[in-house]
């Protein structure tokens, strides 16, 4: 199997004008993103206070001011020394506590997809590690055609059991509430109300373990 | 050069902060030069720091000056189009952070409820402790797939017709008498041991090509743990 690199990761180019005009844009793209964020790190970092000023190359302009690109710019070309009024450090205080919240958020998240990516290389390497035992899990495009024609038949099937699984357990859990009811006046609960996403263990949902220990037995 | 994750936050040591400074705001000023001249852009930064009561500026203050008037000579709407501040822009990178974080959820999501279809299919028979949503997932999960492999059958067999016929070793390998006919019972209990050998698959395999794939004799899950490719391969490698 071939190794494919979803990017040539960081590689040294000279700093001269890029050539190719398509890699012209993904670069300014790229890089105007990342100096916004280094600017946005210094400021919070350090306490700084900047104004960037960058066009396209298709002559639109971007820039990045904190705290804002028109007080600085005002600032620099008039040369004049900023206000120092109360008032205004309190609107700075106020400003600086929020941008320590968005700060905090975006950290938050950050971690959090840390996190999943992690889980996904996890699950990745697993299955790496399982398609040297059981063919059937490599990718698809790498099957032969009778092993496609073998599996084709093999999850049509599993897709026929899952229904009847299914079916069944429906009708133990009508079967199941009708006795609850009985048993101590209850109305009719819905086992399988979850939340979209959430897979639960049936078990949990039933009040009695002894009738779950019956509805397994019907079925191992 | 130091590779310690750095806190996002304030930073309250008077010369740790002087030295982050220094060293950021070189790096900084050197992006900025670098995208000026890769793209061959105009661009310009100001900054003001408790360090210096001049700013220090790119490229020049001659330069800065240029680009500024040029800035300022566009209509308000073109200044501020893309104009960001550190609220803004953070807004922006945590949306583009929750996007990203409920796309890699969902494809791990995925995976996980692949490998339980593959569990299913190695075991012979369905895992107990399957809650409605779990089955709810196999099954599109199962139909996605079906999906993607009868397209691959399609291009596979039009491959195959424009190719002289080979026929099949394993056809025509002698076909041993099926020695056990394995019970498949939907009706009690879902449990589907499949222990057939190699013959018998083969056969069973000939009788599901001969007849254009037959429902019920079609046997669902092998038992293959310990059986390693076990089709003789054929021309589509």
């Amino acid at each position: 199997m071939s190794k494919k690199k979803s990017s040539l990761g960081r590689q040294k180019i000279p700093i001269e004008k890029i050539p190719k005009k398509s890699h012209l844009q993904v670069t300014f793209s790229k890089r105007r993103s990342g100096l916004f964020k280094k600017a946005s790190e210094l400021c919070t970092l350090c306490g700084v206070e900047i104004a960037i000023v960058v066009f396209s190359p298709a002559d639109k302009a971007f820039s990045f001011g904190h705290p804002e690109v028109e007080s600085i710019i005002d600032r620099y070309l008039s040369r004049n020394p900023p206000p120092e009024c109360s008032a205004h450090q309190l609107v700075e205080a106020h400003r600086n506590a929020n941008v320590r919240d968005l700060n905090m958020q975006l950290t938050q998240l950050l971690n959090h997809l840390e996190v999943e990516k992690k889980r996904g290389e996890e699950l990745d390497h697993v299955r790496k590690a399982r398609q040297r035992q059981f063919w059937w899990e490599s990718p698809i495009d790498e099957l032969g055609l009778h092993e496609l024609l073998q599996l084709k038949v093999s999850i049509e099937d599993l897709k026929k059991n899952l229904g009847k699984h299914a079916s069944k357990i429906m009708m133990e859990q009508s079967n199941m509430s009708s006795q609850i009811v009985a048993a101590n006046g209850l109305g009719r609960f819905d086992a399988f109300e979850t939340k979209p996403g959430a897979g639960m263990n049936i078990a949990s949902t039933l009040p009695n373990n002894a009738y779950y220990l019956g509805f397994r037995h019907a079925y191992l | 050069m130091t590779r310690k994750k750095v806190k996002l936050a304030f930073i309250v040591n008077d010369s740790s902060r002087k030295a982050t400074y220094k060293k950021r705001k070189k790096g900084l000023m050197k992006k900025v030069g670098e995208l000026s001249t890769l793209c061959g852009i105009d661009a310009c930064a100001i900054l003001y720091s408790p360090y210096d009561p001049q700013p220090e500026v790119w490229p020049s203050p001659l330069g800065v000056q240029r680009v500024l008037a040029k800035f300022r000579r566009m209509p308000e709407m073109e200044q501020s189009k893309k104009m960001v501040n550190q609220d803004s822009f953070l807004r922006q990178r945590i949306l583009k952070a929750k996007d990203q974080l409920k796309k890699q959820r969902k494809d791990n999501m995925e995976k996980e409820i692949t490998q339980l279809m593959f569990q299913c299919l190695s075991a012979g028979k369905i895992l107990q402790n399957l809650s409605m949503v779990d089955l709810n997932d196999l099954v599109w999960l199962i139909d996605q797939n079906l999906k993607d492999i009868n397209r691959r059958i399609e291009v596979l067999t039009k491959k195959a017709q424009s190719q002289p016929q080979i026929v099949a070793p394993m056809v025509t390998s002698g076909v041993a008498k099926i020695e056990e006919k394995v019970q498949v019972s939907y009706g009690h209990g879902l449990d589907l041991d499949m222990n057939m050998d190699i013959m018998q698959k083969q056969n069973w395999f000939t009788n599901l090509l001969n007849s254009g794939g037959g429902g019920d004799e079609a046997l669902p899950f092998e038992d293959v743990n310990h059986q390693n490719g076990f089709w003789p391969n054929p021309f589509f490698h």
